[in-house]
């Protein structure tokens, strides 16, 4: 392709990158990117050669004025846009972008308008950053980089041919395979120190003008009260409220996660409610890290091992943080937490961005004694709280006592009134009790189907008549393990709502009465690669947008810790290589590390240096090696590459060749001058004459026999000095 | 065994930290210029906001910055530079000069290299471009010069510039190559009449010697490589041995041409007209195959004739300084009396830029005086 077909086409395709930013971002409406996308099109056709459109677009004539009045008239449509229209600066800012590059797509004559297409299109990829935190970008943002260096390229190979200077050496016009390849090479090293400045460049943004990550989820099932229900609402959502890594659990293990909300301790036969309104705050025990008091009583030998949680929760209409039960620390970057009476997670306020989170959670165990105790002893406060019932509830009350009626022990008649429930109902989503007076009846003695808040809501009510202490949790139950980047993915369609049965030594034990439904996760065949495409987003997020200056110190404190390592390695390594030696070397590098630490450095030192200068000394004949054994594009060279070695190595001994001299007089040279080389220098010397000027090319065996004579004349040069 | 010399240039460390070390100078474009504004404002934006994706744009900007710096820095490094220039060349005479420039790299290629010749701390443009110069490779450029006065040009170096590869900076590299051409006065045309009184005037003092000519200088005997039309028979037959006769030189007359140095600031611009005006002379009496001899303040050129004298009598006159005459109104250089007719100079000129008239009467003894009012009108149209 001819560079100059080449330069215009790249710019174009600059341009379209910037608008293509633009559009994902959403801030394009539609009436102006459809005559945007025509414009691109026609433009890239103009810069591709098609002839029509060129043909075409060369009898339209219009004058530079009619251009500026059109430019103007443009800034009057910004001037309404931002008064009238958007009211805003970004919008209207963006939508006059888009009519510039169009102006200027449809302008493009001189170098100029060129260059200004190009600040035009930085200005449109800046304002999509300003407006996307999305995994989109990575992909326009690569585009963008790849085309900006091929148009940046081509902008100055073709300014260079066409400068009027006395050229001495013409650029080839067409693009060739090795302008092909080194502008790509070149791409490749501006990825790299993209990249690599990305991460190193110091962060000192404050960030008080970052911009929210879009519109807040409507979280339901999360306020002081929640209707019998209403959960249902969203179990069709797939939008993503959160991900939930396990940084020390190993993923296959976990094929559920429950991450608590709320828990409700009042049932008023519709709606669920706290008791309790007040929150206390946490303390910190350290920075940024607080400590959650465990709610409720636990016996410490009931707990079993701590679940430690990465979370990312998206921006949701709710101050709620959620974590498996139950937290026992929470680190993220908080002024303050809040914990209500029942182990609640808040945060003063709904946060306005996505938040990263981490929770150390110890789950408890039922203890053996309370499974098989006939009767359980229950602390007056959590009768007092816990056993509450609605007014009309004698049907429940019945059902549980028959369903429970051969259950021995209490934790016997729970499983019962659990069985019961998984056993007798099915799990449907279209049954909407919110409007019923008594939804709890309707879904245990008539329709018989419902959902997790109407399993969990019957359960807690039928325990609390046969006076087992329960509550009712609602939050989330991840299902959705992420393979690629090892995390569940949590939708809005896992909202869930679960029980926790109260023993008094073992303290709150999850339970969960609703049938496992299957259907809730996609399991289309293009569901791993959404899988794929979900975890590249999280790293996205986590990696880029999310990248700060904690995460620089903590790669800092990473390659500290690397180093450490490493040295560590080579100090073993050091202490294997020196085993065969003797354990006198072994005893001294004991001694050494007792009395002073800073000798392992030393000697380690020694050895790279010693090992560099060995390969400085062999790299003569290394060199030579290569000469004569690694393939190469000019295989004629080698016997000239070999000449000039050897001739270097004539001027290291005190002969040197005068630029005069040809081959011949300096053979000659050398045997008046040291007489022992001559022969060597002479063979040599005809070697190159036959290789360089004659018509019949060095065989390899020639080629081997000059590179032997110059390793000979090379030990020749040793030996004498 | 021998002794090594210890050529630490040559050593590969040194050249190594020679090359680190060499002299670059870097300079914005406007271009450089606007992306470098552009480059400040993302980053402010990115410090302000503190938005990642502002840094991640600035990240990729400063990569540009970075690689223009490796890639440009790849363009000058590894290039040599050969000039060829002539032993001398004639003020105001457009002279071709030659550059070799060779890439010593393996692998990749040079570009967009616009070459500076460096003389006198000064870079000079000479519209030197070399768009592509393929690795391992020459390529040999010519370039006219035109010196506009006589003396020493001293190219100290070869400074070497590159947009690549964006053209946002254009770095130049400095590379010594040291030379020195020496300008020799421009060759004039004299008006006729004044040659002709010249020669006229100049026949008296002719002496003879052998030469092309009809007239018998001498008589003797054959050597090898003689012309046999030149053996004279009557007196080989007389003899019994090959004699040959010579003939006398029809032009025998020599001319001597004094050239004063001494004048005073003022009288420099006709100084150095009459430099220009001796050399036109000396010119025209070596075209005409004149035995010359040039003196120019101490220096004197001896007799001699041909192209090769010719060029040694206008060296002389590329090197002749003006001198500041002494306190009394005399020339400096009396004491070494050129001006005094000692022996045999043949017909003597002498030309003097600036002389009192005592000063004049006093030292110079010679057939033709050129005063100072003589060279204005002489070279007025110089």
């Amino acid at each position: 392709m001819p560079f100059d077909q080449a330069f215009a086409l790249s710019s174009v395709l600059l341009a379209t990158m910037a608008f293509s930013g633009l559009v994902l971002a959403q801030s394009v409406p539609f009436w102006l990117a459809l005559p945007m996308v025509i414009i691109l099109m026609i433009s890239a056709l103009h810069a591709g050669g098609v002839h029509f459109i060129r043909r075409a677009i060369a009898r339209v004539t219009v004058s530079p004025t009619m251009w500026n009045i059109l430019l103007i008239g443009a800034f009057a449509l910004l001037l309404i846009d931002l008064t009238v229209v958007s009211r805003d600066l970004l919008p209207a800012g963006i939508h006059f972008l888009v009519v510039l590059l169009a102006v200027k797509l449809l302008t493009l004559q001189q170098r100029r308008d060129y260059r200004h297409l190009y600040a035009i299109s930085l200005m449109a990829i800046l304002a999509s950053a300003a407006l996307t935190s999305d995994a989109w970008y990575v992909p326009i943002f690569l585009l963008y980089l790849i085309t900006a260096v091929w148009t940046l390229l081509l902008y100055h190979m073709t300014q260079e041919t066409g400068d009027t200077a006395v050229g001495h050496q013409t650029i080839p016009i067409r693009i060739t395979r090795h302008f092909f390849w080194l502008t790509n090479g070149t791409v490749v090293l501006a990825i790299a120190l993209t990249l690599a400045i990305f991460f190193l460049i110091p962060r000192m943004g404050a960030g008080v003008l970052q911009k929210t990550s879009g519109e807040a989820l409507r979280a339901t099932g999360f306020s002081d009260r929640v209707d019998l229900g209403t959960i249902g609402s969203v179990k069709q959502d797939p939008q993503i409220v959160m991900r939930v890594e396990l940084p020390d659990q190993p993923a296959v293990d976990k094929d559920r996660l429950y991450l608590r909300g709320l828990a409700y301790d009042q049932y008023n036969g519709q709606s669920w409610t706290h008791s309790g309104t007040r929150r206390r705050s946490l303390s910190l025990v350290a920075e940024g890290t607080f400590l959650v008091r465990p709610a409720g009583s636990r016996s410490s030998n009931s707990l079993s091992g701590s679940v430690r949680q990465d979370i990312m929760l998206e921006t949701l209409d709710t101050a709620v943080l959620f974590a498996a039960p139950f937290a026992e620390l929470v680190s993220g970057e908080f002024l303050e937490m809040q914990a209500d009476a029942m182990g609640g997670l808040r945060l003063p306020a709904s946060p306005a961005s996505r938040i990263r989170y981490s929770v150390i959670s110890q789950a408890p165990q039922l203890a053996a004694d309370e499974r098989m105790a006939s009767a359980l002893d229950y602390p007056d406060a959590i009768l007092a709280h816990y056993l509450q019932v609605p007014m009309a509830s004698q049907h429940v009350a019945d059902l549980a006592r028959r369903v429970s009626i051969e259950a021995t022990t209490p934790f016997e008649r729970t499983l019962a009134i659990q069985q019961h429930l998984l056993k007798n109902y099915s799990y449907s989503l279209e049954a909407d009790t919110a409007t019923l007076s008594h939804p709890l009846d309707e879904f245990l003695f008539t329709r018989k189907t419902g959902y997790c808040e109407h399993y969990a809501t019957a359960m807690v009510v039928m325990l609390r008549t046969v006076g087992i202490p329960a509550r009712l949790v609602t939050g989330f139950l991840a299902t959705e393990w992420n393979e690629y980047g090892g995390y569940f993915t949590v939708r809005q369609r896992d909202a869930h709502a679960w029980v926790e049965v109260y023993f008094p030594h073992s303290g709150w034990i999850t339970m969960d009465p609703t049938p496992t439904v299957s259907t809730a996760i996609s399991t289309s065949r293009w569901a791993p690669l959404t899988r794929f495409g979900e975890s590249v987003r999280l790293q996205w997020d986590r990696l880029f947008v999310r990248y700060s200056v904690k995460d620089q110190l903590a790669v800092v404190h990473g390659v500290r810790e690397g180093t450490d390592a490493l040295r560590e390695r080579v100090s073993r390594g050091v202490s294997l290589l020196s085993a065969p030696i003797g354990q006198t070397l072994s005893r001294l590098m004991h001694m050494v590390r007792t009395f002073h630490l800073g000798m392992l450095e030393l000697i380690t030192g020694v050895i790279v240096v010693g090992s560099a200068l060995f390969l400085l000394m062999l790299r003569d004949r290394i060199a030579l090696w290569a000469t004569t054994h690694l393939p190469t594009s000019h295989p004629e060279l080698a016997i000239v590459q070999l000449y000039a070695r050897m001739l270097r190595m004539m001027e290291r001994h005190g002969v040197r060749k005068s630029p005069a001299a040809t081959a011949s007089e300096f053979a000659r040279l050398v045997e008046q001058e040291w007489k022992a080389a001559a022969p060597i220098v002479a063979n040599v010397t005809a070697l190159y004459h036959q290789g360089r000027f004659s018509q019949t090319p060095l065989t390899p065996g020639e080629l081997s026999r000059a590179a032997e004579q110059v390793g000979q004349l090379q030990s020749f040069t040793h030996v004498v000095r | 065994m021998k002794h090594l010399p210890l050529n630490l240039r040559a050593t590969p460390a040194v050249s190594f930290i020679r090359g680190m070390f060499r002299r670059r100078s870097i300079h914005f474009t406007p271009e450089g210029t606007r992306f470098l504004l552009f480059t400040l404002g993302i980053g402010l934006a990115a410090i302000n906001t503190g938005n990642n994706l502002f840094y991640l744009l600035l990240a990729m900007m400063l990569s540009f910055i970075v690689i223009s710096g490796l890639l440009s820095e790849h363009c000058l490094r590894r290039l040599e530079f050969h000039r060829h220039v002539p032993d001398l060349i004639m003020a105001n005479e457009p002279t071709l000069l030659t550059l070799s420039v060779t890439n010593r790299n393996k692998h990749l290629p040079s570009f967009s290299l616009r070459l500076l010749d460096v003389v006198e701390g000064k870079d000079i443009d000479r519209g030197l471009a070399i768009h592509l110069l393929p690795p391992q490779s020459s390529v040999l450029l010519s370039y006219p010069l035109l010196a506009t006065k006589r003396g020493w040009i001293r190219f100290e170096g070869i400074g070497a510039q590159t947009l690549f590869p964006f053209g946002l900076f254009r770095k130049i590299g400095r590379y010594s190559t040291e030379a020195r051409l020496l300008v020799s006065p421009p060759i004039k045309p004299l008006t006729l009449r004044f040659v002709d009184e010249l020669f006229s005037e100049g026949q008296g003092e002719s002496l003879s010697r052998r030469g092309d000519g009809t007239q018998l200088y001498n008589l003797r005997l054959y050597h090898p490589g003689d012309d046999s039309r030149a053996i004279h028979w009557m007196t080989t037959a007389r003899t019994s041995q090959l004699i040959v006769r010579e003939t006398e030189a029809e032009d025998q007359r020599r001319i001597t041409v004094i050239l004063s140095v001494v004048a005073p600031e003022e009288g420099g611009p006709l100084f150095e007209r009459s430099v220009t005006f001796v050399a036109s002379l000396l010119w025209q009496l070596t075209e005409r195959a004149y035995p010359v001899q040039l003196i120019v303040g101490s220096e004197d050129s001896g007799f001699g004739s041909g192209p090769a004298h010719l060029l040694a009598m206008l060296r002389l006159l590329a090197l002749c300084e003006r001198q500041w005459p002494e306190a009394d109104g005399v020339g400096n250089d009396r004491e070494h009396s050129p001006f005094n007719n000692e022996g045999e100079r043949g017909y003597t000129v002498a030309v003097l830029p600036w002389s009192n008239q005592a000063a004049a009467t006093n030292a110079v003894q010679a057939d033709r005086v050129l005063n100072a009012a003589q060279l204005e009108e002489l070279t007025h149209a110089f």
